[in-house]
């Protein structure tokens, strides 16, 4: 991964490849980790696929921002964020709408895909009322398991101010929970 | 007893709390069972919000390749509005060559500016070493590089002129009509 932003910042480090077949190589190998990232944030595929299009376009368009290849992987990761974080502000809150695709799965019976479907729109009521980076950061920690440096990380922000997150959106999580069932 | 707030069981609940904070909420969640129903709700919230983690079934190959067509797409349109000049164009400028462009442009200005500098303005009229000032029959009269003005004096009778060291003609005189004096000095500069 970060050998090929490596040469897509500079040609000279690999002359034979071409520059879009480089850019192919880029998407292919980063899209179903970017679009996961962005769908366990706004939580439909619609959306999730726009923004996973629109990060990507902007990432190649910038890649001369990247001056540490190291921080290749967090880099594109935080881009993939803040896109997904700005379209939650913009739109005020996730719309979201049952996949579409959903029917062609054949490893769910209707009944299944139904239960599911409506677990899901469950708990994303319970994440509308998180703001846009408390639902960021409460993804990241709880769903993905990444660690609060690692949030910090994509969320350009201290692990000080992920923490405040992450309780805030868990209390509101919990508490929007228990009025469900009472 | 002083319970912790929510936001710490919140963050005990996800192991987020540092070890020394962790160390007392445990010691205090070992004697206070409404902490430890407090942590179970948030550990259950948890739980749920796992479910989340479920991807959908969705056609992948089919998204994958919707999605690399509209990025190319996408880079492509970037290409067309991008501004024709980048700032590598000007590669080219850097060491001498900037330094030698910097100095033309430089010579250039300070030519234009010393070309279009205010002129000096006319000398005044009166400095002029033709200038002659009279008195005359009619009134006073101020020649120039053949030009002349005159100050006449109209209705006046008997009219007394005087000159003045500096460069001056005075003329009084009565208005034959109204009676007023009338006083007009006339000075070169």
């Amino acid at each position: 991964m970060e050998a090929v932003i490596s040469a897509l910042m500079n040609d000279a480090v690999d002359p034979g490849l071409d520059l879009l077949e480089r850019q192919n190589r880029f998407v292919s190998e980063h899209l179903r980790r970017i679009f996961v990232q962005i769908y366990r944030i706004v939580g439909n595929v619609a959306d999730a696929q726009d923004l996973t299009q629109e990060a990507l376009i902007k990432a190649l368009q910038r890649q001369e921002q990247l001056k540490d290849e190291r921080k290749a992987a967090h880099w594109l990761s935080r881009i993939a964020t803040n896109t997904a974080i700005d379209f939650l502000r913009r739109s005020g809150r996730v719309a979201y709408c049952e996949l579409e695709a959903a029917p062609e799965s054949h490893d769910e019976s209707p009944e299944e895909i139904l239960l599911r479907s409506e677990q899901h729109d469950y708990l994303e009521d319970g994440l509308r009322l998180l703001t846009a980076r408390e639902r960021a950061a409460l993804m990241m920690r709880d769903v993905e398991g990444l660690p609060a440096e690692e949030v910090a990380l994509r969320l350009g922000c201290s692990k000080a101010t992920v923490r405040s997150h992450i309780a805030n959106a868990r209390i509101k999580f919990r508490r929007y929970i228990e009025k469900r069932k009472a | 007893m002083t319970h912790p707030g929510q936001t710490i069981l919140a963050l005990y609940a996800g192991e987020d709390l540092g070890w020394f904070r962790r160390l007392r909420t445990e010691r205090h969640l070992a004697s206070c069972s409404a902490c430890r129903a407090e942590v179970a709700t948030f550990s259950a919230a948890r739980e749920e919000l796992a479910g989340m983690s479920d991807l959908p079934a969705i056609p992948w190959s089919r998204l994958a390749a919707e999605m690399k067509a509209n990025i190319r797409l996408g880079l492509a349109a970037g290409e067309c509005v991008r501004p024709p000049q980048s700032l590598a164009a000007f590669a080219w400028l850097s060491g001498g060559r900037g330094f030698a462009a910097f100095a033309s442009v430089a010579a250039l200005l300070v030519a234009g500016l010393y070309l279009q500098r205010p002129a000096p303005p006319p000398a005044p009229l009166a400095a002029r070493q033709d200038a002659v000032l009279r008195a005359t029959a009619n009134g006073i009269e101020l020649n120039q590089g053949g030009q002349t003005l005159s100050l006449l004096h109209v209705r006046a009778g008997d009219v007394t002129y005087s000159a003045g060291a500096q460069g001056s003609i005075r003329a009084r005189y009565v208005d034959s009509d109204t009676g007023n004096v009338t006083i007009n000095n006339v000075y070169v500069q």
